[in-house]
Parts: structure tokens; C-alpha cells; sequence
């Protein structure tokens, strides 16, 4: 069931005349100016769990994860029978969770993705952080244009989706070791002579 | 060009507190049926979303984040223009260097007073769905979150089967409001742990 609003600085239950109002008004209790706005999805009851009907004929077919339960059906993912507490509806689909939690962990399931890793971000740094101690380039700009190019194809960030770092990293890196190609060169020329 | 699977509707926005302030920055985007809020942490991106079918309730209150920023910029920019001002009025001849020293100075701390206010009165935005309260930290001034809110209405009031009207939610609140009343265990009283928090209407 769902519990009342409550005012977010004096924790008071928030009863009438504050909701959807176009305006800031006074918490009736604490007097903080606050708007809030509700939505039908609040006096919508939360349905229970289902827990799976048990098999009462013998040849019926049942889940793969809990045989003594009933299957309702197939997992969209592999295919194995679900019960009614196996099956996980998602986006319309149905998995089991093994295969919710391989569609996660493998990325297979964009919309249950909860982190990422900036490869072009960690490029990037490696190639202008060191720029403030310079001579670390020699290390770090071989190191940027390896991080550069071996997460080229590695899942950007899901809202910044251009390679724009991608490509200042290798710009970076690339013109930071033939700074140093020239130098070597430079210092080899005047050794020799 | 293929269209964008999301829109922003915030930049990046610290978070409350210190160590969250340094470490991750928040932004808020709007995809197809559902809002995401991404908190970038250096090399990494963490993602929540919120269907709108999920979405029950904002809640705006107005903070102090203004005035207290307006307070710490104001200490430093006052004798800095003051300083200013007076090498400028006594000297007949003010020295150069000193001038532009004090002038950056200035603006160092001016500048971004003058964006604090600007950029409006600030506030906390909460979001609230049947199984969590989350607070998000870039709707953190409030003529930009009444604009989000603005934005996302229609599509949430659509993802549910439209709008609650304002004299409804009151008749239910109270009937709500009644079911927890009954509900709560009748050793709980008033002032004691367990008990609920006091009603206001």
C-alpha cells in the first residue's frame, strides 16, 4: 500500500491543498515553500507477488526452476517453461532470471544497464592529465592511443555517442610521441656530430 | 543522421554534499518512456531510470543553496571591488598592474555571483515511485525544474491514463490517509518510535 507524502524537511503527512498547485505553498506544518505534483500511478494499488500454482496432474508440464510449480510459460531468452514466480515481464517480454541477469551483465538488455565504463574518457585523460608533467608523455601517450584504439568499438556512454574523445585522444597521443620522435631524432643528430 | 535515443533536459549538476560535489556530477536525460538520470563519476557512468508509468509524485521545495552560495561569493567580491574602487578614486594615476590584478580578482568571485542569481531560486526536486524516493540533484534550480516538470507531465499524465484532477486528490488523500490511520499498530503513539509522522492538512 502506498504511504502518504510526506514533507521532505519536517516529515509530516501531506493530507490536501498543497497538491498540484502552480505555485510554491507553505507545508502546512513547517511552512517550507513546496510544489508537488501527483500522478495517478500513486493511487494505483500495488499488486502482490504471484507465487506459482503447484502441478496437480501428473505430465503437466512444469517449471524448470521449481518442478512442483506450474509452468505458464516459456522464457523468451532460452526458451525453459517458467512458473508464475520465475517469469519476469519486461518490456513486454518474458525471462527467466538467468536470462535477465545474462541480457545484464552482458549487455544484451540495453535497458538494464546501470553502468559504464568511459574508455574514451580514461584515453583522454591519459593523454592531456600527463601533459602537465610532460616527460610522463613518453609513458602515457603510447598507453592513451592502446586504450584509444582497443575500446574503439567498446560501448560508449548511452547519452554521449559521438567518438569525438576517441579521436582527440589518438590526436593527443599521436602528437605527443612524434614530439618525442623528434626530439630523439634531434638528440641523436647532434650526438652524432 | 539517426535521431538521438535521448534528450537531455539538464547539464551536469554536483551533487549535495562535499565528498558526491567532487566525485560525480548528475544530469538528467528524457528517452522514449522513461527518464534517465546519469551520475558521471570520472571513468564511469551509472544509469537509473524511471518509467513513467512508474512515476508517482514530484516534490519541489525551495532551499537555501542560493543564498548561502550568494554569501560565500559575496564575502571575497566586496573587499575586492572596495579595494578597487578606492585605488581608482585616490590615485590620480592608478598603477596598471595593480588594477588588473584586482579587477580579475573581482570577477573571479563576481562572475559567478552574478550567474547564482540569474539562474534563479534553488530548490530539491524528489521523485517519488511506489518503491523508492530518489532525490535528483541537476533539477536543482526551480524555473529549470518547472520547465522539466512542464516538459514531462504530459507524457507521464499519457504513460498513466491522463491527469488526477486537484479536487480528487484531496477525497483520496483523506481516504489514504484513513487506511494507514487503521492500519498503524495501536501500540504506536504519538512522539514514540513506530508512530506515524503528524497529519497536516
Amino acid at each position: 500500500m502506498n504511504t502518504p507524502i510526506q514533507c521532505p524537511r519536517c516529515q509530516a503527512w501531506l493530507l490536501e491543498g498543497v497538491f498540484n498547485q502552480p505555485e510554491l505553498v507553505p507545508c502546512p506544518a513547517c511552512g517550507v515553500p513546496l510544489q508537488t505534483e501527483i500522478f495517478p500511478a500513486f493511487f494505483r494499488p500495488i499488486n502482490p507477488g504471484r507465487a506459482g500454482e503447484a502441478v496437480m496432474v501428473e505430465g503437466e508440464s512444469s517449471c524448470f526452476y521449481h518442478p512442483q510449480k506450474k509452468a505458464v510459460r516459456p522464457c523468451d531468452g532460452c526458451g525453459r517453461f517458467l512458473c508464475a514466480l520465475c517469469d519476469c515481464e519486461f518490456n513486454g517480454q518474458h525471462f527467466c532470471p538467468a536470462c535477465l541477469e545474462t541480457g545484464k551483465t552482458r549487455g544484451r538488455i540495453k535497458n538494464l544497464e546501470n553502468q559504464r565504463m568511459r574508455y574514451d574518457s580514461i584515453a583522454l585523460a591519459l593523454a592531456i592529465y600527463p601533459l602537465l608533467l610532460f616527460y610522463f608523455t613518453l609513458i602515457t601517450a603510447p598507453i592513451s592511443l592502446f586504450v584509444a584504439i582497443r575500446y574503439w568499438n567498446a560501448p560508449r556512454s548511452l547519452v554521449h555517442r559521438t567518438r569525438i574523445r576517441h579521436v582527440a585522444a589518438i590526436t593527443l597521443a599521436l602528437l605527443q610521441m612524434t614530439g618525442w620522435g623528434l626530439l630523439f631524432i634531434t638528440l641523436a643528430s647532434h650526438h652524432r656530430s | 543522421m539517426p535521431k538521438a535515443e535521448y534528450q537531455r533536459l539538464t547539464r551536469a549538476q554536483s551533487r549535495s554534499g562535499i565528498a558526491d560535489a567532487l566525485m560525480s556530477r548528475s544530469s538528467l536525460w528524457l528517452g522514449q518512456d522513461h527518464l534517465l538520470c546519469v551520475d558521471s563519476g570520472g571513468f564511469t557512468e551509472t544509469y537509473k531510470r524511471f518509467y513513467f508509468r512508474d512515476i508517482q509524485a514530484f516534490t519541489l521545495v525551495a532551499s537555501r543553496r542560493r543564498a548561502i552560495l550568494n554569501w560565500i561569493l559575496l564575502v571575497p567580491t566586496v573587499p575586492c571591488l572596495a579595494w578597487l574602487l578606492t585605488i581608482l578614486v585616490s590615485q590620480p594615476v592608478p598603477d596598471r598592474g595593480m588594477v588588473i590584478t584586482l579587477a580579475i580578482l573581482t570577477s573571479i568571485f563576481a562572475l559567478p555571483l552574478l550567474i547564482n542569481n540569474l539562474l534563479g531560486p534553488t530548490c530539491t526536486c524528489r521523485l517519488r515511485t511506489a518503491v523508492q524516493v530518489e532525490e535528483v540533484p541537476s533539477l536543482c534550480r526551480l524555473r529549470r525544474a518547472r520547465k522539466v516538470l512542464g516538459r514531462i507531465r504530459p507524457l507521464i499524465a499519457a504513460a498513466q491514463g491522463g491527469e488526477v484532477p486537484t479536487e480528487i486528490i484531496s477525497t483520496r488523500m483523506r481516504e489514504l490517509f484513513q487506511t494507514q490511520a487503521v492500519t498503524t499498530p495501536t501500540e504506536a503513539v504519538a512522539g514514540q518510535p513506530g508512530a506515524p509522522p503528524p497529519a497536516v492538512a
